[in-house]
């Protein structure tokens, strides 16, 4: 009778593929707001840590290796779990019930906890290494086009805009895909607070129908598939740079 | 692994070679009836740190099974794994270790009637939640993995579940507010409240949605001791011991707690 291979088994009923696809989109909707947060709070990090007032590097600085140097999960846990322990009860019970505003066209409804918790935490995870990827990417610009820029009678804003700037974001593109992928891949981690995104989703439906391979196997495919689209993105920019860079 | 199996396969073709002898009988004739029991699952079958000997809810019910017979009571202590095979391999005569009753488990063992449940139920805030039908409206904790989380999102699809890595994670999120209930075997629930600081915030309300009942079991095929058995439970529940038993480890006045929403019956 059994026509399938047994790795495979029986396909997974369409109600189980649909928490998976639910659970995909959480993971990207999660993913896109951190990396978008992050990469705007990244960068201000940046100017502050490359500041020459260390009233404003070191607490920069701490920041960083606060955020670098300790495993996400704990965050996230501090996050969901322990910070909330700490807030106001007021406060607290107005971000665990449910909120709606009704706009003209549509309603926004504030999401449960388990989404602000998982999203505060990957955002400050994400910004401290996004940051020092800028960071490396404005120490690549060789010193010696700041001095001669300041030899033309640039100021520091204009050398900052004109010259450092666009420089950098060009070295920093690709290792900041490189963090993006790697929030993502973090973003699974979420589940551990109940969010309800790909991985949990995977092992809801492992539990429910005992189809470990398929379950898995899926949740693998369309991580794969969404860094994927991430490196051809990248890939292409990458080309059009070349391609737009003069005397090459 | 291997031995054990060979060892179990020997009894078993010699168990059908004597089919019509008697266990009842057997039992009566060596004056000593073995029941198998968990020594580390307080409390249903734990070591008492003062007497350093096999005690619990379900020893209770075997020592009862013992004086009904009139003869002398051996525990076996057991581990989850071993109940089946202990009693194919006629190592003794009786499991009585929190033993769930299953369909699959029912081919290999005779199960008596039950006499305990280990029901799914609930732990909230108090004046939270009186009755199930609250169930749909809430965010409820459960722990990844369990048949809770299946049976819950079966019968209260409306319901919004949270899915933690185990119960104390969960009570956290109780805790915080992020859930409003927290679900889990009666049982698991009441331990965990009475190592909780701030207990008299919280209670179980005396509701289930699901039980697990709990049998002894017996070797296949055993139907007179399976009848003394199910005669005895019923018994025991008729004279007020069964309840007895039950407020021993479960009572108001234990460690633990929690309302008896489980009667043995003629079932």
């Amino acid at each position: 009778m059994e026509i399938y291979s047994p790795l495979f088994g029986e396909l997974l009923a369409p109600k189980y593929l649909n928490w998976l696809i639910q659970g995909f989109a959480v993971t990207l909707v999660v993913s896109a707001l951190s990396c978008l947060v992050a990469t705007g709070l990244g960068f201000v990090l940046c100017l502050g840590r490359i500041a020459r007032s260390r009233l404003i590097a070191w607490p920069v600085r701490s920041y960083l290796s606060l955020f670098r140097n300790t495993p996400l999960l704990v965050q996230l846990f501090f996050w969901y779990f322990g910070a909330s322990a700490l807030l106001p009860d007021t406060l607290r019970d107005w971000l665990n019930t449910p909120h709606g505003w009704d706009l003209m066209l549509f309603g926004l409804r504030w999401p449960p906890f388990e989404y602000i918790a998982g999203f505060v935490g990957l955002t400050l995870y994400t910004s401290a290494f996004i940051a020092e990827e800028f960071r490396a990417g404005v120490r690549g610009v060789p010193v010696g086009q700041v001095d001669a820029a300041a030899a033309l009678g640039m100021n520091r804003l204009q050398i900052w805009c004109h010259i450092v700037m666009p420089q950098a974001v060009r070295i920093a593109l690709p290792p900041l895909l490189g963090q993006y992928m790697n929030a993502i891949k973090n973003s699974s981690m979420t589940m551990a607070i109940g969010l309800a995104e790909l991985s949990y989703a995977s092992r809801q439906v492992e539990t429910e129908t005992f189809k470990t391979f398929q379950a898995f196997g899926i949740a693998t495919l369309l991580y794969i598939a969404v860094i994927i689209v991430i490196e051809l993105l990248g890939h292409r920019f990458q080309v059009r740079q070349l391609a737009l860079r003069p005397g090459r | 692994m291997k031995k054990l199996h060979l060892v179990s396969l020997l009894a078993l073709a010699i168990a059908s070679g004597v089919a019509q002898a008697d266990r009842l009988d057997d039992i009566k004739k060596a004056g000593v009836l073995r029941v198998a029991a968990f020594d580390s699952n307080p409390p249903f079958g734990f070591i008492d740190p003062q007497t350093k000997q096999i005690a619990g809810l379900d020893v209770d019910y075997a020592k009862e099974l013992a004086a009904k017979l009139n003869v002398k009571l051996e525990l076996v202590p057991t581990n989850p794994a071993n109940r089946i095979p202990l009693l194919t391999a006629n190592k003794v005569d009786l499991v009585l270790a929190n033993f769930t009753i299953t369909e699959e488990r029912s081919k290999q063992v005779n199960f008596s009637i039950p006499y305990f449940a280990s029901s799914q139920q609930f732990l909230a805030k108090k004046g939270t939640l009186s009755s199930a039908d609250q169930l749909g409206k809430l965010r409820i904790g459960v722990d990844k993995g369990t048949t809770n989380e299946i049976v819950l999102r079966e019968k209260y699809p409306s319901a919004t579940l949270v899915a933690y890595d185990d119960t104390p994670f969960a009570f956290t999120a109780l805790r915080n507010g992020n859930v409003q209930a927290i679900t889990q075997d009666g049982p698991k629930l009441v331990g965990l409240l009475a190592n909780v600081p701030d207990k008299d915030k919280y209670e179980i309300p005396a509701f289930s949605v699901s039980d697990d009942l709990i049998g002894a079991g017996v070797p296949k095929g055993e139907t007179r001791l399976t009848a003394f058995v199910n005669d005895s439970l019923r018994e025991l529940e008729a004279s007020g011991k069964a309840q007895s038993i039950y407020d021993t480890w479960f009572g108001p006045k234990s460690k633990t707690p929690l309302k008896r929403l489980f009667k043995i019956s003629s079932k």
